[in-house]
């Protein structure tokens, strides 16, 4: 249990060299940041009114605890509003399950980021972008709330690049990596509404990213060629494993998809079928496991599952698919999970307004 | 100016490591593997010089079923009880 | 007894610092272990084996 409230540390009445002192003290992500000013921390801290020490997440190997106070000392580093707060602490509500495994991803030469996709009705609320130039930048809500998610791993659970944080090459995602779901023109249910959470309420789902890859496809005119494209890019040798994926639609790509009357199901179960690789191709690049394949193909396989091949995933519900995105382009995106199995599995949580 | 620190408050933590062993002769090993590339092996091809070398036998196999988290506290506390100490491996 | 390869030893030592055991010794070998074939893993078990014996006894 940790104490109430975190150490004062007394600095100049200088803006600036607040900054600086934040900067010595290794309290940042390399960039600039708010300096954590108690008046500042306490105006966030209003935007959940539980105990300051009520924990909300536990490193699972260090035992090193997340308490409302902490995060909102490092979403006012971040820029963060109060009204962006519950967002954060959801996200963290999340992730703090055994299943994200937050240690593992965060900690991996993998390098992945924490993906946080809003849903429902507060991504509008809080001002969230979701529609042109939807991965940033440019966005306060979006860009804040992601950076959060990085100085919190950084300073409370000391995931320290070299030391805690091995990440081969890093990436961009891990400076923010937040969207918010594009209800406006969104042809299926919203992530919100399948996952169940009551009429009204909205949720932040959290992915352990990999990266990012653009799918570019302006020539595609029937579902089958812009998903064609979308699984050959979640095939790719230096993507493809039983990992989950996130997929989102650009809405030029969406329409055609929509347009044909394809539910979110048929969309998952055709990217699921082509997102695969021979077993001959696997084993030419040193990817081949028979632990994998058998995992795959053994007891429980999905029906779509072909013998022969590898797919990316175990079956069409590893893939999350929605809207996101401007109006002109037809470029859609794909986020492999860092997880080269189950290692990480994507969570969701209700965001909860507790001021 | 009064800042807060950002960092977390839970408590430094204290632990003190096994007593050293009096001879490595006949001792039992445990290992845990932790599931990445060749992480068997190499903890095996360890534990087989302590078998050739010092008549130790490897008396428990355990894995984890995921490299990046702890080991579970009951899988633990069976091989701590089966052995005189452990293999384990950290990282890739 | 924990192993691992030379660029984990930063982590390694940052871990059993925050876990209370600062001194922790480990046994240290080459970077990698996942692409070795079996003569590498055997010429990297000796060196840990060598490693591991005064840790064991407290030497």
């Amino acid at each position: 249990m940790p104490g109430a409230l975190s150490r004062i540390h007394e600095v100049p009445d200088d803006l600036l060299a607040a900054i600086d002192y934040c900067y010595e003290q290794g309290w940042t992500d390399g960039l600039p940041v708010v300096p954590p000013a108690v008046d500042r921390v306490d105006a966030m801290r209003a935007a959940d009114r539980r105990p300051a020490e009520t924990v909300i997440a536990t490193h699972p190997a260090t035992g090193l605890e997340l308490s409302l106070h902490a995060a909102a000392v490092n979403a006012v580093m971040a820029g963060c509003l109060p009204e962006h707060f519950p967002v954060l602490v959801a996200a963290f509500e999340a992730m703090n399950r055994p299943d994200f495994n937050f240690h593992g991803s965060t900690a991996s030469t993998g390098g992945s980021a924490p993906l946080l996709v809003v849903s429902g009705p507060y991504a509008d609320d809080i001002g969230m972008n979701a529609d042109v130039n939807l991965f940033g930048p440019g966005n306060r809500a979006n860009a804040t709330i992601g950076r959060a998610v990085r100085l919190i791993l950084r300073n409370v659970f000391q995931m320290l690049p070299g030391i805690s944080d091995k990440s081969t090459q890093g990436n961009p995602g891990k400076y923010s990596f937040c969207i918010a779901e594009r209800a406006r023109g969104n042809p299926w249910p919203l992530l919100c509404e399948t996952q169940g959470y009551p009429a009204g309420a909205s949720s932040v789902t959290v992915f352990a990213g990999g990266g990012f890859c653009n799918i570019e496809n302006h020539g595609g005119n029937t579902p089958e060629q812009i998903l064609g494209s979308v699984a050959d890019a979640m095939a790719n040798y230096g993507c493809i494993t039983l990992g989950q994926s996130v997929v989102i639609l650009a809405p030029e790509h969406m329409r055609v998809v929509a347009d044909a009357g394809w539910t979110r199901e048929e969309t998952q179960n055709f990217l699921f079928a082509h997102a695969k690789r021979t077993v001959e191709g696997m084993q030419g690049v040193g990817k081949y496991r028979d632990r994998e394949y058998d995992k795959q193909h053994g007891e429980g396989a999905h029906a779509l599952a072909e013998a022969g091949f590898v797919h990316r995933g175990l079956s069409p519900d590893d893939i999350l698919i929605t809207l996101g995105g401007g109006d002109a382009g037809g470029h859609s995106c794909f986020i492999p999970s860092w997880s080269r199995g189950r290692g990480s599995i994507l969570q969701h949580a209700e965001i909860r307004k507790r001021s | 100016m009064q800042l807060y620190a950002p960092t977390s408050t839970t408590p430094k933590r204290k632990a003190f490591r096994a007593p050293a062993l009096a001879t490595i002769d006949g001792m039992r090993i445990g290992i845990l593997e932790n599931g990445k590339l060749n992480a068997e092996e190499m903890l095996n091809e360890v534990a087989q010089l302590f078998v050739q070398r010092n008549g130790c036998t490897v008396r428990t196999l355990a894995s984890k079923s995921n490299a990046s988290a702890p080991a579970p506290g009951n899988t633990l506390v069976t091989v701590a009880q089966e052995v005189d100490f452990l293999l384990t491996g950290l990282g890739d | 007894m924990v192993l691992c390869t030379e660029p984990f030893k930063v982590t390694a030592q940052n871990i059993a610092r925050v876990l209370g055991l600062p001194d922790y010794p480990f046994l240290l070998v080459q970077h990698p272990i996942g692409s070795c074939t079996l003569p590498e893993l055997k010429a990297r078990a000796e060196i840990a084996y060598r490693q591991a014996l005064p840790i064991l006894l407290g030497n």
